[in-house]
């Protein structure tokens, strides 16, 4: 029982840190070295993909997305899809994808000049379901080793969200202690209360039907 | 628009969920402190008499007004992540 309950406490934290992972935004300094556009037909990984540009066709079934190639800091490849979020989930309210793929095929530099830019995205990139980060803007640094801003926004959000969910949690166990433990601890008395008045009958009944074998 | 709408009904459906639970909550917090200062004054008048004037003061106050924040400070975030996103 006690894995179990670890088990499932685990699990929940899990998804709860995996969520704020994929949701919140990240940066990463990364040399743009291609941009292409691609068409897409999400299907098991339809919930790692944004619907349609804001105001095209929502129930189209198949799209082009843009993409972003890059080489990050440490030489590995990272490729980022760049697709509106429009007013959906996550709520980053990016209409701007045609104009941020145009300042990142105007980044685009080679291993021998290269031009290295800051990328803000969200999301992961996972090969087994063909899934990418979402761009949100791209601006240029001055080398592999520029330094990231602050993530005062997540700060903020996990702080703001961490404070109501305390809020809420201590008004309710102040609500439980005044008000369901009494009526629990009540409901236990007067049960106890009626075994013991059970036990009783049933002791009486019980000396009497021995006095009448005995014949009395 | 279609999405847009769809923002719209599911925001406005979720911050009157939390508007509602936030007044109720606050009137009663409010209830109970004007409970407790009768209860250390001993007056003026009856109890629930002063308890009452007490909510109707409460409900006419700026405090109560402030609870719409749960209407207007998405609203302005909403605004200002639009404009951070894609115009900054």
């Amino acid at each position: 029982m006690f894995y179990v309950k670890c088990g499932f406490i685990i699990t929940f934290w899990l998804l709860i840190a995996s969520f704020f992972h994929y949701t919140l935004p990240q940066v990463d300094i990364a040399r743009v070295t291609d941009t292409y556009e691609k068409r897409i037909d999400p299907g098991e990984n339809r919930l790692f993909w944004a619907q349609a540009d804001a105001g095209s066709d929502p129930n189209a079934l198949s799209r082009d997305v843009f993409f972003i190639q890059t080489r990050r800091a440490d030489g590995t490849v990272m490729v980022y899809r760049n697709e509106d979020t429009g007013w959906g989930w996550p709520p980053y309210f990016k209409f701007d994808t045609s104009n941020l793929q145009a300042e990142a095929a105007d980044a685009k530099s080679t291993a021998a000049s290269p031009q290295y830019m800051a990328i803000r995205h969200y999301g992961w990139r996972n090969e087994f379901f063909s899934i990418f980060p979402n761009a949100i803007s791209v601006w240029p640094v001055d080398g592999p080793e520029a330094s990231k801003p602050l993530p005062w926004l997540n700060v903020l959000i996990l702080t703001i969200l961490a404070a109501i969910c305390y809020g809420i949690w201590v008004r309710w166990r102040r609500f439980r202690e005044k008000r369901i433990d009494p009526k629990l601890e009540e409901m236990q008395d007067s049960w106890e209360a009626t075994e013991d008045s059970l036990a009783e009958k049933r002791s009486r009944l019980r000396r009497w039907w021995a006095a009448k074998r005995r014949g009395y | 628009m279609a999405a847009l709408a769809r923002m719209l009904f599911i925001g406005f459906i979720v911050l009157t969920i939390i508007y509602i639970c936030l007044s109720f909550y606050s009137r009663a917090v409010r209830r109970g402190k004007l409970e407790a200062e009768w209860d250390e004054a001993r007056g003026p008048g009856d109890r629930e008499s002063f308890v009452r004037a007490g909510l109707a003061e409460y409900d006419g106050s700026l405090r109560r007004k402030l609870i719409l924040g749960v209407y207007v400070i998405p609203s302005i975030a909403v605004g200002l992540l639009i404009y951070f996103t894609n115009f900054a």
